[in-house]
């Protein structure tokens, strides 16, 4: 059986890609969220806990910070994906790819397939994580098709990004430096570990809220706890019309790479 | 040049141009043809234009005018054909963030090589290529020659009707560039066509058929390392020692052996020393005529020029 030429840039970029550092990155780091500051946290209020106003309801922290753990993921798969493309050009190895028997939109899919492969197995797991916390999630068939569809309209715009990035930088340095830059601003200033409240200066406000991981965290949110409606669909358009607005950005990048024929 | 039919050429480059800044050009007109089973050497200082030749050839940019025709197909035309039946060993380094066998897998799997080839082809390889002892180990660990070696062997992981060659032996020890020429040379006779460059010339002199000598972004001289060498080799000795003292037969000899054109002789007790352009190939009519006078000749040597020789004078006129 002929497998498309995708699958098999798709199996190389697995191959590739799956060593300890990339492993630490994609669950080590979000694991040690969950748990240390799941538990760290509560312990800011001795007596019963830390207690979270979420859409009226009162949850506990860590079942609050759990969807926000799940959507990081969507950003760690897209920044690996993304960061793919760079690692290819600095080392040969995509032009190497691009005098093989492969067109460019293949590679691109292959990235794109494996961001997403990363991003659903990754959130899988943090979910099975989450569960022995354990957190209180209200799992219905509609918020699971909604957190699927969202987890890949995620890491398709954060793969889109560091694609971006991917093909502009010149240097190693500018490349780690925008990449750390962004997943400090991208991780911290969002809805992923805190919500926004009355509290929270206007200008944090501004960027956690535009935030596309605030995005993915509050559908995710409505998705295990709150239960889907208008209001969760009106968030995924706006994410979906975010991410093909970068998606299509990013594709004009990459055809730039290089003049190919 | 041959006079094939143009269907009988696997390459056909015909004037070709190209410029990246659209001011300076790169490629200034290019035109070579490559037979099936022949290596073709191109040979160009730093600048030439060899990599980007092979960059052209192999999909990976653009040119602004001229044809080129690879196995049959166009390469304007039918580039995703073409990539399915070209290998490439480009001149920058270029490997997978893995180990080395892992390298080898993945080239197999990519190129779509059945699982049992694969595993017995990528035996052969790192056997052939020295690689027994680092296959576990990640390329990044690697020593530059090591890394040179894997890049060329993974290339031969899959089937393919061209092999473009951007100095591939860069970085080699003289025991493992051996190995890996002869190598090459078999495949050819195999029927591989190989587009070669190398600054080392008499590498080149040693596997490759045909040499190109570009310069400028165009050939300005080819033909076999022979034909280049009469053409343009600096004058030869031959030296003839003999049983006797010769000294005193000077001008009997000098007039028996006219014919020969050479540029100048000298004679010391038993030696004679010939300078000359193609005196090499007279040493028969004056060993003749030294026989004819009853002079023993002991020992026959001939300098030869080498590539080095041609190249410096046909890219420093
Ligand atoms: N990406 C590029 N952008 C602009 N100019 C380029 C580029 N690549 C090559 N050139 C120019 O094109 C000319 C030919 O370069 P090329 O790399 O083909 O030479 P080469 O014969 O392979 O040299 P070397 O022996 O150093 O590898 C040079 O003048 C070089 O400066
Ligand atoms: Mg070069």
């Amino acid at each position: 059986m002929r497998m498309p030429a995708f699958v098999r840039l798709t199996i190389r970029n697995i191959v590739v890609n799956i060593d300890p550092g990339t492993l630490i990155f994609m669950l080590g780091l979000p694991t040690l969220y969950l748990f240390v500051m799941g538990f760290m946290f509560q312990g800011i209020n001795p007596n019963g806990g830390l207690v979270v106003q979420y859409h009226g309801i009162a949850i506990k922290y860590t079942t609050f910070l759990a969807p926000g753990i799940i959507a990081l993921q969507a950003f760690t798969a897209g920044n690996i994906g993304g960061s793919m493309l760079w690692s290819d050009r600095r080392w040969g190895m995509f032009e190497q790819i691009m005098v093989g028997p492969f067109r460019r939109s293949e590679y691109l899919l292959g990235i794109i397939f494996v961001s997403i492969i990363f991003s659903l197995v990754g959130s899988a797991i943090m979910i099975g994580f989450a569960l022995t916390i354990p957190v209180r999630f209200n799992i219905t068939p509609a918020g699971i098709g909604l957190f699927i569809l969202t987890m890949v309209v995620g890491t398709m715009l954060f793969s889109s990004i560091f694609l971006i990035i991917s093909g502009i930088a010149k240097s190693m340095q500018a490349y780690n430096t925008i990449t750390i830059l962004l997943f400090f601003l991208l991780d911290f200033a969002s809805t992923a570990f805190y919500p926004i409240t009355n509290s929270t200066p206007g200008w944090l406000h501004v960027i956690a809220g535009g935030n596309p991981l605030s995005f993915i965290s509050d559908i995710l949110r409505e998705s295990f706890i709150s239960g889907v409606d208008y209001n969760s669909l009106y968030y995924s358009g706006i994410l979906f019309i975010a991410m093909l607005i970068f998606f299509v950005l990013s594709l004009r990048v990459y055809k730039n790479i290089r003049s190919g024929i | 040049m041959d006079s094939l039919p143009e269907d009988q050429y696997e390459v056909v480059v015909e004037n070709v141009k190209k410029s990246y800044d659209g001011k300076k050009l790169a490629l200034d007109g290019i035109s070579f043809h490559i037979k099936k089973g022949e290596i073709y050497g191109l040979l160009g200082k730093n600048g030439a234009g060899k990599s980007t030749t092979i960059k052209i050839l192999t999909t990976l940019i653009n040119f602004d005018s001229g044809t080129c025709n690879i196995a049959g197909y166009d390469l304007r035309k039918d580039s995703s054909k073409i990539r399915k039946i070209i290998g490439v060993v480009q001149q920058e380094e270029s490997f997978d963030f893995t180990t080395v066998e892992n390298n080898f897998k993945l080239a197999g799997m990519l190129w779509e090589v059945p699982k049992n080839i694969r595993e017995e082809r990528m035996e052969k390889l790192i056997d052939l290529f020295g690689l027994q002892e680092i296959r576990k180990k990640r390329m990044y660990d690697l020593s530059g020659g090591q890394k040179k070696r894997v890049q060329v062997a993974r290339e031969f992981m899959h089937e393919m009707k061209v092999l473009f060659l951007d100095e591939p032996t860069v970085g080699l020890d003289p025991i493992m560039r051996r190995k890996i020429l002869q190598y090459i040379r078999e495949q050819a006779k195999n029927g591989l066509t190989i587009l070669f460059t190398t600054q080392n010339l008499e590498e080149a002199d040693m596997i490759c058929d045909r040499i190109g000598i570009i310069d400028g972004g165009k050939i300005v001289e080819e033909g076999t390392s022979e034909e280049l060498k009469l053409k343009f080799g600096t004058l030869r000795t031959v030296k003839i020692t003999t049983q006797t003292n010769v000294e005193k037969y000077m001008n009997e000899i000098k007039e028996r052996i006219k014919t020969v054109n050479y540029e100048d002789i000298s004679f010391d007790e038993n030696k004679i020393l010939i300078l000359g352009k193609n005196v090499d190939r007279k040493v028969g009519d004056v060993i003749g005529s030294l026989y004819e006078m009853g002079i023993e000749v002991e020992n026959v040597s001939i300098e030869n020029p080498t590539l080095d020789d041609v190249f410096m004078r046909v890219v420093e006129r």
